[in-house]
């Protein structure tokens, strides 16, 4: 077990901040009799406010179930879920959740501009109101150029940035993704990255639920780590990330850097092997 | 390239059409041949029911005219009926089974057997031939918009969700729309279907339409027997035409789908 040891980074010590969202005990069980299934077994770990908190595991380690049992989008079979003292469906209801799945799924009917707009548009708020958070937020991902146009007429990248901008645009507190990067190629998938802690840098304030089975990936994002293992899932071990930020793609040859990935690759291997 | 390709397209179009008319000489002649006196009444020439067609052409019209606007008000009474059932029946399991079984078995039913009951019904032409074209057209569309409104992947039902969208809301901007492709498809079938349901009633009683003229020139002997033609090729053309307007309609209303984008990746 390694000691957190507090950097100075623009959030703060992780340990010492308040928890957003509480995850004790849970369990998640899918269907009934002989044919259930466990996703989910006895998990439990905290996410503290405004931080970068990744779920790391294999596929089948039901991290994207967690992502759902969080936003309020499927009920827990047992335990408990605390997001800002309410539950996951109160919290949904308030529209806290912003969320990005691995597939953007972007609305082919709509322009980019009024996919961004969908969520405001559902929420009610104004024209002007919402002509004006649909532009800062298509800016805020680089695509001012694009507003007009289809989904299917942008790349993979561009079509993940709008879907980022969609869950941004109504301010949500949580910003929830499951594998958000994870049908892109190597290349786009290092420059989303980067750019993902940029738009957060704008946003101090979002707690972000990452998704991921990338082990650097999960380290160069996060403040910490829920890593699983799988069938049925359970956490094997919660790590916090203490390299200082604002991090960029230097940081993948920064020893601490390598450091971290190795320790979760070895306790990731010695489960297999064992 | 795409020049060249459409030339070739044209060139084979004109050239089926060159090869059917030949065929359709020689066929004539061979029966004109023949030692049947009725020969000429039972295929007749090309040019002959071009010539009939502009000689009858202000009746040709009239009939066209009235099967074509009941065709058309029977279709639009189908698709909203189409559309409104679909919606119920996508709004539980429980209902789509219990539904679903009548709209396949009403699918059986023989237009030949139901349009005598109608007429009985109804007593009245127009409201028959409004009835057999809506009945048409309801169950393609709705078959079709059933499976348009479930087309929706799972994770774009859970953002509405997100989002504190309920039932009516997540229909509106995301099922609906999303079924578009569908119902677009099930109105290509339905739109000549209605014409031909409508142009029935008249060949089973009723005393207008391009149905009614084919049938008034079948019994008024020989020499009427090319009108029989002019009107089955004023249907044949009307409900191309109507097939196209669908097409275009899609063209215009639901121009993002992946068939018809233009610039995509």
């Amino acid at each position: 077990m390694r000691e957190a040891i507090v950097a100075a980074h623009d959030h703060g010590s992780v340990g010492a901040r308040p928890s957003a969202v509480v995850v004790s005990e849970v369990s998640k069980v899918f269907g009934s009799g002989p044919s259930a299934v466990t996703a989910l077994d006895n998990v439990s770990f905290d996410v503290p406010k405004g931080s970068f908190v990744s779920i790391l595991g294999p596929s089948g380690c039901g991290k994207s179930t967690m992502l759902r049992l969080i936003a309020g989008l499927q009920p827990v079979s047992s335990g408990r879920i605390e997001v800002e003292r309410h539950t996951p469906d109160e919290m949904r209801r308030a529209r806290e959740f912003g969320i990005v799945f691995q597939q953007p799924i972007l609305f082919d009917w709509r322009t980019v501009e009024q996919n961004v707009a969908l969520p405001l548009q559902l929420i009610g708020t104004d024209r002007d109101e919402r002509a004006r958070r649909v532009s800062e937020m298509i800016e805020l991902v680089g695509l001012a150029d694009f507003r007009k146009h289809r989904p299917w007429q942008l790349s993979g990248g561009m079509q993940q940035r709008v879907a980022i901008a969609r869950a941004l645009a109504f301010g949500p507190r949580f910003l929830m993704m499951d594998e958000p990067f994870g049908a892109l190629d190597m290349m786009t998938r290092e420059r989303m990255q980067t750019e993902l802690l940029a738009i957060w840098a704008s946003k101090p304030d979002t707690t972000i639920i990452f998704i991921t089975h990338s082990i650097s990936e999960a380290v160069l994002l996060s403040d910490r780590i829920v890593v699983m293992s799988a069938r049925p899932g359970r956490v094997m071990k919660t790590i916090d990330v203490d390299i200082p930020r604002p991090r960029t793609d230097q940081v993948r040859r920064d020893e601490r850097f390598v450091e971290i990935e190795a320790e979760i690759r070895e306790l990731i291997f010695s489960q297999e092997h064992a | 390239m795409v020049e060249r390709n459409r030339a070739r397209e044209h060139a084979i179009t004109a050239a089926i059409v060159l090869g059917v008319l030949a065929i359709w000489y020689a066929v004539a002649a061979l029966v004109a041949a023949g030692d049947d006196p009725l020969a000429n009444a039972k295929l007749p020439y090309p040019h002959v029911i071009v010539d009939r067609f502009l000689t009858d052409f202000g009746e040709v019209m009239e009939a066209a005219w009235e099967s074509l606007s009941t065709a058309l008000m029977g279709f639009a009474i189908g698709t909203v009926v189409g559309i409104v059932l679909s919606v119920v029946m996508v709004q539980a399991a429980w209902i789509e089974s219990a539904l679903m079984p009548y709209l396949l078995a009403a699918q059986m039913i023989p237009m030949i057997a139901l349009v005598p009951i109608s007429q009985t019904v109804f007593k009245n032409d127009t409201a028959t031939r409004l009835f057999i074209a809506a009945f048409i057209t309801f169950f393609s569309v709705a078959v079709a918009v059933v499976r348009g409104l479930k087309s929706a992947p799972p994770p774009a039902r859970e953002l509405m969700k997100s989002y504190n969208a309920g039932r009516l809301r997540t229909l509106r901007y995301l099922d609906l729309p999303a079924a578009m492709p569908m119902l677009f498809s099930g109105l290509r079938v339905a739109a000549p279907l209605s014409l031909v349901g409508s142009v029935l009633v008249d060949l089973m009683g009723g005393s207008t339409g391009l149905g009614y003229l084919m049938l008034a020139a079948q019994t008024f002997g020989p020499a009427q027997a090319p009108l029989v033609w002019v009107a089955m090729f004023v249907l044949l053309v009307l409900g191309f035409l109507l097939a196209q307007a669908v097409i275009l309609a899609e063209k215009v209303l639901a121009p993002w789908q992946p068939a018809m984008r233009q610039g995509g990746r």
